[in-house]
């Protein structure tokens, strides 16, 4: 996970935007197989919000 | 970008956000307990009444009307109201005779199904209408309304131009770093950018869905100005005789637009309607659809449709607003995840500002301090 050049920077924050735009999007357009395509999609940025939180909290063993 | 643009940006972001963060995060804390006001409205038992047996047939929306109209028989049916998620919810307005607005009646909510009548309790008596006029105008009515329409618009700005100073700022940093030894002020800026770049898009639809909704008096004022009342304006004839039935106008409207649903009747005489005609509003039944109004305007001495129309793009757009930032659409998992984007936002508000408040204390004299130069003196 590279953070050098912007291609590095923009790479992750533009897939939870478009996973972000693909939920929102889903669950207005149907029931069942698009509410499913909402949840999994719409929870991918707070997993990441909370995997990165709990890997790098204060006391733990410093790992990216 | 030049370093005078991305300085711009800077300011933009840190004016925008600190302007709005005080509202956005009474926004935050009463908007996370509204996501489940369905939930809570059951446990608090403050939700109407809408039982009914299954095959259980419809009262005749005049029935409906006059057992409405008991409530104060001083006053007239002026619009008609129906829940899209609770078949069995009416809400009746009941104005004065010669009142074309809706200000100086009252409303009365019943059941469908049984006719049973109940009160509509005053927002400050129920914790969900509590918390929903502390979200909506901070209970100061009209203008409250107004005031936090552009504290929404701030908070999208704030997103936007935030979205602008986290590039340059992540140039060297790997995504999602949180440097939580190096200091109060590092340990915030990562948590900040982390989070707000994660729920970026979610934070700007809700926002913008947010003032969008905010503005909805504005909104639908001008399509009443403007398109409805072009469109009464077509059918001036005034009333002669005897109205026929509210069942009979809403049946006209509906055939007027096979497949739909009722979702308003406005009367004749009020600024929704013609002098003569009824405006029947309805809409369509999936997540969608529902959110996309038709109008009929319904000859009230005839009963025969007089002209029917679409509503303008900018209705639908504030139609829509409504699932996007309540995050009703997608059952309880979506209510949820609603709930969790919230915190986090709460979270973005909150480090943004300690930030703010561990700044430097002025570019000098960070510059001096990173050269190593003796601080004369604050900023």
């Amino acid at each position: 996970m590279s953070g050098a050049g912007m291609g590095g920077v923009w790479r992750i924050p533009a897939a939870l935007a478009g996973l972000s735009i693909v939920g929102l999007a889903a669950a207005i357009l149907g029931d069942g197989f698009w509410d499913w395509l909402c949840w999994a999609t719409l929870s991918v940025p707070l997993a990441v919000c909370a995997v990165k939180l709990w890997r790098q909290w204060p006391g733990r063993s410093a790992s990216l | 970008m030049t370093p005078a643009s991305l300085r711009g940006w800077r300011l933009v972001h840190r004016w925008t956000s600190l302007i709005c963060s005080a509202n956005l995060l009474i926004l935050c804390v009463t908007g996370l307990i509204l996501v489940f006001h369905h939930e809570i409205q059951h446990l608090m038992g403050e939700e109407l009444d809408s039982s009914y047996t299954e095959g259980q047939a419809r009262l005749p929306l005049q029935s409906l009307v006059d057992i409405a109209q008991k409530a104060d028989p001083t006053l007239v049916p002026k619009l008609l109201s129906f829940d899209p998620e609770d078949k069995a919810v009416n809400y009746i307005y009941l104005g004065k005779p010669e009142e074309r607005g809706f200000d100086l009646g009252r409303w009365v909510v019943l059941n469908g199904f049984t006719g049973a009548n109940q009160m509509l309790k005053q927002p400050e008596e129920t914790l969900v209408g509590f918390l929903l006029k502390l979200h909506v105008d901070l209970f100061t009515g009209f203008a409250g309304q107004m005031f936090v329409g552009v504290m929404g618009l701030l908070f999208v700005v704030s997103t936007v131009s935030g979205l602008v100073v986290y590039g340059p700022f992540m140039k060297k940093l790997a995504f999602g770093i949180l440097r939580f030894g190096r200091g109060t002020r590092i340990g915030n800026i990562d948590l900040h950018n982390l989070f707000g770049v994660a729920t970026l898009v979610w934070a700007f639809v809700v926002g913008l869905t947010g003032a969008i909704l905010s503005f909805s008096p504005l909104i639908t004022g001008y399509w009443q100005k403007t398109e409805l009342a072009a469109m009464t304006a077509r059918h001036p004839e005034p009333m002669t005789g005897p109205a026929v039935s509210i069942d009979r106008v809403a049946a006209a409207g509906l055939a007027a637009f096979p497949g739909k649903d009722l979702a308003f009747i406005a009367y004749p005489g009020n600024e929704y309607a013609g002098s003569r005609h009824f405006s029947v509003l309805v809409r369509g039944h999936t997540e969608l659809t529902q959110r996309l109004l038709s109008v009929a305007l319904v000859d009230a001495e005839t009963g025969v449709v007089a002209e029917a129309a679409g509503t303008p793009w900018y209705m639908t757009v504030l139609m829509l607003s409504g699932p996007f930032h309540f995050g009703d659409y997608g059952g309880l998992p979506l209510q949820i995840i609603w709930a969790l984007f919230t915190i986090v936002t709460g979270v973005v508000t909150v480090t943004g500002f300690v930030v703010w408040l561990k700044r430097p204390r002025t570019r000098a004299a960070s510059d001096r301090n990173a050269s190593g130069a003796k601080l004369g003196s604050k900023a």
